[in-house]
């Protein structure tokens, strides 16, 4: 049988472990079970991993079916390596209420910005609240 | 190590024995010699020894590894050639342990038929070199294969077709011009080195085609009746319309008609009609008909519409004598055929084959049909070519127009033209029917064989 030569189909990506990116920020890991010509995943005992810092949590989620179009990147994971990172893995408390002030410092930061800008006569618009086309 | 394993050793019998798929490794590759047993392979790896259980998966049959077969050794595998020949299971160990399932559908498809780009080639190859340190697991993955090769070959089918394209050099010219750079470079080198020709792989899409055809209605064979054929990709075909063009470019002899049954129709007709008309004119004929009931009965069809519609459709397909002679027969009946006319008005019809015909005919036969015009016909007191004058029918006009300069210049029937001057000046103006096609130098070649009063009187007719 002759597939698609190098990586251009994912057919030889088929149940490994595989990391997606999508396009809302979240980081998931699963095991690629099923594709289609739009390139739509099947990800089966998926986990939704969050970072901040040098910190990370995994949320297992299941069975997850992603179309394909909100899929920024995918890759396959390397089982050996996968262990060999120097991030701490916390657990899934921690890592929500990491998140939780990240976020929080963040707006905050940003509504400092925005106000500057604003004082100043300019407006810089935002990136998520952009129409996308 | 597996990496110490003599080169020629190979899991060639394995994967003949365990192989579901298509041939994916052509004989003749260098990877492949048929090598010793597989206990051969289990004994010279010590680290083998340690787990004598591994062995199941050299005898199962059926059972392909999902993880792709790496060379053995560098040396072997020349640097264009594809990186992943797959020989069925073998050397897991080689590998790093990925979540392993045993099932035909993950297999790394690198076949012979794929290429690689180099340095993506050296990359997998390095990463396999470093990667077979760990012991392998044989963990099995119970929900591996949830996708079958079914489900995966037309997912594959899918991309590939739309990979097609008529015109590849256009489409995807960078893959194309690098695939025959390397060609080019291969012979160079092979010309050079005089090693064995090594062909590069080429991505080589499915020809699916398109099914163009659309049978209406399928007959199967030993039913009774007929089954009306729709998908939904084809609707059922509400009109039985065919291309004109088409239809004009595969039979120019033949009756043009868009209608198919109409033609078998019109076909049937130029048959009877050439049986029937062939007969008079020719002489004699096979048919019973005498010359003048022919005649008779061709002027018959001509009084009606239809008649005459036919005629006109018939008159290009006829052969000449035939058609010529039609077109004797009407000029010489033409009064005859204009009273008939006055209530249908359907004598235009003949304009435009009859025109055809006359701007193909020779010049004695514009003479002999343009005598007809001018021969007094029994039972009227005009010259049917006053009467064609007066009438709206042009065809005299056509007539008088064909073939150009030199029918006038070399006319010997001088009088015919004398003729014809003569009528066309004496019948009053209003009378006259603005002929289709108005020769510009027809007054200068009046002039030459008429006198200067018919000529003046002519001038005013023109304009």
């Amino acid at each position: 049988m002759n597939y698609m030569p190098g990586t251009a189909s994912l057919i030889q990506d088929i149940d490994k472990k595989h990391l997606v990116l999508l396009r809302d920020g979240r980081t998931l890991i699963g095991y690629l079970r099923s594709i289609d010509q739009f390139a739509n995943l099947v990800l089966h005992q998926t986990v939704e991993r969050i970072h901040v810092g040098k910190k990370y949590g995994d949320i297992p989620r299941g069975i997850f079916v992603v179309r394909g179009e909100n899929v920024v990147l995918l890759g396959e994971i390397d089982l050996e390596k996968e262990s060999d990172t120097p991030l701490q893995q916390v657990s899934i408390e921690e890592i929500l209420e990491e998140q939780r002030v990240e976020q929080q410092v963040k707006q905050e930061s940003e509504k400092l910005k925005v106000q500057a800008l604003k004082e100043r006569g300019l407006s810089i618009p935002r990136a998520d609240t952009l129409d996308e086309y | 190590m597996w990496h110490q394993l003599p080169p020629t050793a190979s899991v060639r019998g394995q994967r003949e024995r365990g192989s579901t798929s298509g041939p994916m490794v052509s004989p003749s590759s260098t990877l492949i010699h048929p090598g010793p047993s597989k206990d051969l392979l289990v004994k010279e790896d010590r680290t083998w020894s340690q787990k004598p259980n591994l062995s199941f998966l050299f005898q199962s049959s059926g059972y392909m590894s999902p993880i792709p077969f790496r060379p053995v050794s560098r040396n072997i595998s020349a640097p264009t050639q594809p990186l992943g020949m797959h020989f069925g299971p073998m050397s897991p160990s080689l590998e790093p342990p990925l979540f392993f399932s045993p099932s035909a559908s993950c297999q790394l498809k690198f076949s012979h038929m794929t290429q690689l780009h180099p340095q993506h080639q050296r990359l997998l190859n390095q990463r396999q070199h470093i990667s077979p340190q760990k012991p392998w697991s044989p963990k099995v993955d119970p929900y591996a294969g949830l996708m079958t090769r079914k489900e995966k070959d037309w997912v594959i089918k899918v991309q590939m077709m739309q990979l097609q394209s008529e015109n590849p050099h256009l489409d995807d010219y960078y893959y194309q011009t690098y695939y025959h750079r390397l060609e080019r470079k291969q012979a160079e080198e092979e010309l050079l080195g005089g090693r064995n020709k090594q062909e590069p792989r080429k991505l080589v899409t499915p020809y699916i085609q398109k099914v163009e055809s659309y049978n209406s209605v399928v007959r199967i064979a030993g039913s009774l009746g007929q089954v009306a054929v729709s998908t939904c990709y084809s609707p059922r075909r509400a009109i039985d319309a065919v291309h004109h063009a088409l239809l004009e470019q595969v039979c120019p002899g033949q009756l043009h008609s868009p209608e198919p049954v109409l033609a078998h129709h019109a076909s049937a007709l130029l048959a009877w009609s050439k049986a029937t008309w062939a007969v008079g004119p020719a002489g004699s004929g096979s048919s019973g008909l005498s010359c003048r009931e022919a005649e008779d009965e061709f002027l018959q069809v001509l009084c009606v519409r239809k008649g005459k519609k036919l005629t006109a459709r018939l008159l290009p397909h006829l052969e000449r004598e035939q058609a010529e002679e039609i077109l004797i027969t009407i000029t010489r009946h033409l009064p005859f055929l204009m009273r008939k006319d006055v209530l249908d008005e359907s004598l235009p019809v003949l304009y435009s084959p009859l025109s055809q015909m006359v701007g193909r005919m020779t010049f004695s036969e514009l003479i002999e049909v343009l005598q007809e015009l001018t021969k007094p016909v029994a039972g009227s007191t005009e010259l049917p070519l006053t009467m064609t004058f007066k009438n709206q029918v042009r065809l005299a006009g056509r007539l008088l127009r064909e073939p150009g300069t030199q029918w006038w210049v070399c006319l010997p029937r001088t009088d015919t033209v004398f003729l014809v001057a003569r009528e066309l000046s004496q019948v009053p103006k209003t009378t006259l029917v603005e002929p289709l096609f108005l020769p510009s130098n027809l007054l200068s070649l009046f002039c030459r064989y008429l006198d200067k009063q018919t000529i003046h009187r002519l001038e005013a007719k023109m304009e």
